[in-house]
Parts: C-alpha cells; sequence; structure tokens
C-alpha cells in the first residue's frame, strides 16, 4: 500500500513541478478568476440583487469554469515528446498514474479555489456567517468530485479529435449532481443555517467524490491503453 | 534455455489496416535484432507492442519466457524503450526525469544511480540543465539514460538516430554497442541500412506488417542487403 501510494505521490508530485516551472495552468486559472470577478462586480446592480444572496452560485459556477480552463489541460504536457509512453512502460498501476494526476490536479484546484473565495470576498464584502470548517469540507468534496470527473474526461478529450472543446460536453452533465448539492450546502452555510441542515449535502459529496473516483480509477485504463 | 525476447503471431489492427500481420521471432540474451521497413511498415507498431504500450489484437510477447501482457505491469522492469521522441518532460532537468521515472521503476538507489548513468552516456556535467535546452544529440543521450536507469534485460530502439548530425549519431552508435554485452536482447528498429546493420546479429525486413525474412546479419554485406532490401520494398511495398 506504501509503494502505491509512493507511484501516486511521484505523479503528482511531478505534475506540480512542471506547473511550479511553467506556471502555465495556475496563472490561465488566476486570471480567469479576477477577471470574472471584475465582471461580476460591474455586472450585478447590488441595489436590485444583494451579492450575498448568489454568492455560492457565482462561486460554484467560477470554480467549474475556471477550473476546466487548468484542468484541460492535464494530459496535454505528457502528450509532449510522448512522455506518457515512457509512463504506460513503467510498471506504475494505471490507476495509480490516474490517482496521482487527480491529486495534482487536487492541490492546484485547491489553490485556485482559495483565490475565488479572496477575488468574491473583497468585490462583494460577502460576510460568512457559517461554520468554516464545514464550509471547507463542502468544498473539498465537491472539488474532489469535480477533479475526479475533470481528470478523466480530459485524457479522453485530449486522444479525440475535437481536443479540449469535447470536455466541457461530456463533463457537465455528470457535475450536476455536485453542482446542486455543493451551492445548496454553500448558501445555507453562507447564511449561517445550522451544520445540521447541510449533512445531507456532504454526505452527497462525498457519495459522489467516492463514486466518481473509484469508477474513473477502474475505467481509466480502457481511456489510456492503446 | 529461455529467450530473452519471443513475439509469437503479434497481430495489431487499426479498423480494416493490419499494421502489424503475423510476426514471430526468438531472441536469446545478447543478440541484437534490426527490423528494417520502408515508413508505414509497422515497425514503430511493433516495437509498442513489444515494450507493453500497445495492447496486440492477437498474439503474444514473452519477456524471458514470462508472457509480457499489457495488463500486467511487473515483467516492465526487464524492459527500456528509446524512441526518436525522447519520452522526457522538457521543463524539468535530466536529473528530475530520471529521478521522476525512477520512482515509477520503483528503484531505491537514485543517489548513486542517476550519477552512474548519466557518466555511462557523457553527460555527467549536465545533470542540472533542463531538457528543452538539450540539443537533439543530447535528448537523445538523456533518453539512453532513461532506458537504462532500471538496467533492463530487453532494450528496444525506435529510429534512435533520427534528427541527429553525424557526430551525434556516431556517439549514440558507440553508446548502443555497449548494449551488446551478452545479456542485453536488442530490437533496433530503423530504415537506415547502414547504421541497421552495423551492430545487428540478426536482420529482418518488415514490409506492410509482415516479416519477410529473418536473417544472420554475419552472412551479409551491405551492399548485397541493400539490393534484396529494395528488391524486396518493390515487390512488395
Amino acid at each position: 500500500m506504501r509503494n502505491y501510494l509512493r507511484l501516486v505521490w511521484a505523479i503528482a508530485r511531478k505534475d506540480l513541478l512542471v506547473e511550479f516551472r511553467t506556471h502555465e495552468r495556475l496563472t490561465a486559472m488566476g486570471a480567469f478568476v479576477v477577471l470574472i470577478g471584475i465582471l461580476f462586480n460591474f455586472s450585478i446592480d447590488s441595489a436590485l440583487v444583494r451579492p450575498q444572496d448568489i454568492a455560492a452560485a457565482l462561486i460554484w459556477m467560477t470554480i467549474i469554469f475556471g477550473g476546466m480552463l487548468g484542468l484541460g489541460r492535464t494530459f496535454r504536457l505528457e502528450q509532449e515528446d510522448a512522455a506518457l509512453s515512457g509512463i504506460l512502460q513503467s510498471p506504475i498501476p494505471i490507476a495509480a498514474l490516474y490517482l496521482g494526476k487527480v491529486v495534482g490536479n487536487f492541490i492546484l484546484l485547491s489553490v485556485m479555489v482559495a483565490l475565488v473565495f479572496v477575488v468574491f470576498g473583497a468585490f462583494f464584502s460577502l460576510r460568512f456567517s457559517g461554520s468554516p470548517l464545514t464550509l471547507v469540507g463542502v468544498v473539498a468534496l465537491g472539488v474532489l468530485g469535480f477533479v475526479s470527473l475533470t481528470t478523466f474526461f480530459s485524457a479522453m478529450a485530449t486522444r479525440s479529435s475535437m481536443g479540449e472543446s469535447l470536455l466541457p460536453v461530456l463533463v457537465f452533465p455528470l457535475l450536476v449532481p455536485v453542482v446542486v448539492y455543493g451551492t445548496t450546502a454553500t448558501d445555507r452555510l453562507f447564511i449561517g443555517r445550522p451544520i445540521a441542515e447541510v449533512s445531507g449535502n456532504l454526505r452527497m459529496l462525498a457519495a459522489f467524490a467516492i463514486l466518481f473516483t473509484v469508477a474513473c480509477a477502474w475505467l481509466f485504463r480502457f481511456v489510456i491503453e492503446e | 534455455m529461455s529467450f530473452g525476447l519471443e513475439a509469437e503471431g503479434l497481430v495489431r489492427t487499426f479498423g480494416g489496416l493490419r499494421a502489424v500481420d503475423g510476426v514471430s521471432f526468438q531472441l536469446r540474451p545478447g543478440e541484437l535484432l534490426t527490423v528494417f521497413g520502408p515508413n508505414g511498415a509497422g515497425k514503430t507498431t511493433l516495437l509498442r507492442m513489444l515494450g507493453g504500450v500497445m495492447r496486440p489484437t492477437s498474439g503474444q510477447v514473452r519477456v524471458a519466457g514470462a508472457p509480457a501482457d499489457v495488463a500486467s505491469r511487473d515483467w516492465r522492469h526487464r524492459v527500456g524503450i528509446v524512441s526518436h521522441q525522447s519520452l522526457l518532460y522538457g521543463q524539468l532537468t535530466i536529473e528530475e526525469n530520471l529521478r521522476f521515472y525512477g520512482r515509477l521503476f520503483g528503484l531505491t538507489d537514485l543517489k548513486a544511480r542517476i550519477p552512474e548513468r548519466l557518466e555511462s552516456v557523457g553527460l555527467a556535467d549536465r545533470g542540472r540543465t533542463p531538457v528543452r535546452d538539450l540539443s537533439r544529440g543530447l535528448k537523445q543521450r538523456a533518453a539512453l539514460a532513461r532506458a537504462l536507469l532500471h538496467d533492463p534485460e530487453v532494450v528496444l530502439l525506435d529510429e534512435p538516430y533520427t534528427g541527429l548530425d553525424p557526430h551525434a549519431s556516431k556517439v549514440l552508435r558507440e553508446q548502443l554497442a555497449s548494449l551488446k554485452d551478452g545479456r542485453h536482447t536488442v530490437v533496433l528498429v530503423t530504415h537506415n541500412l547502414i547504421q541497421g546493420l552495423e551492430l545487428a546479429d540478426r536482420v529482418a525486413i518488415q514490409i506492410r506488417g509482415r516479416f519477410l525474412s529473418v536473417t544472420d546479419a554475419g552472412s551479409l554485406d551491405l551492399a548485397g542487403f541493400e539490393a534484396l532490401y529494395h528488391a524486396a520494398v518493390a515487390d512488395h511495398g
């Protein structure tokens, strides 16, 4: 088990190291988050709509669209100089390769999510009166479900002739439960509802995150092997 | 005595195209087989199946007598691949690339092993250079260090001389010659007759997916083989 986790971390660590060198995906996601924050700031008439009331939806939509920008490129770097062939020729289990990609993407997306909260907090002066720890749990589980799905379909999209433009078509329909439960729970936490009111959402988000991760890890070899 | 590498009735189809069509051969440890063929003959597809990167439509590969299925991973410790692409990450240094691949192969002595491999391919002072900053020749040497890092018994070489200038080709050829130590089983795929014949113990001509012949290289001279090859390509290509 320890060896398996070492392999998963080797993949994640390599992806993070490459990102640390290039800043390619973080720059794209970060710029998107800031620009969306600015656009929402100008497009929402706060005399008619209280930003607080729609904050959860704005935050989750920004996470999904911004995340798609970065995660869609997950396998792009593996195509340069056929590096993926080198990995496939090694003894690493295919599921460990997938899980390594998920871990790397989860860490990257967590950085973007932190930026989303900072930007939206600054632009809309959002007040949060719920449990911060529960909010972290909701966002982490939602992001894990999103990352699991997007990483899987990113491999599929990269190998298709349509490329990244195929990714939203594949991912969005399956993301509906994550968006619904994530947004509802975040909304309730923002207005200070008791934790008991979001425990059902948390369980559903956890169930989807586990389901997506396990199913995609199992199916990944059918996508990646030639 | 078991063979170092065996292929038995290997077939790979893409839609209606049979890219590799019933290829069989057996190589003893220490032997080097060069596979010649024109573009599109299925040489790279064959090599990808031998390396476990691609699943055969039918047929089997055995490494040191054990079936080398795509789904199983353990036998991969015994095989290394050098392609005309480096299989390295341009943004990472050579050392970082080797460390990454070393981890994938479960190697624990990387601190000693990496400098040793870099020394053996003449890159001892280039370990901290990003791969994207290397010339084509140096990149190919780094690729060789990557392929040999885990000390494989079977080495598969897919057009390793592509894009190299004469000096870089000579340096690489000397390094590939060191694989003829009686321990490594090597398959070299190329369409360059001179470079392919230099090191070969046996040669095969692959055209339209099929092996037309597998011959001992010792009995061949370049001019005769060149005539034979061109005639085969003209007849079957």
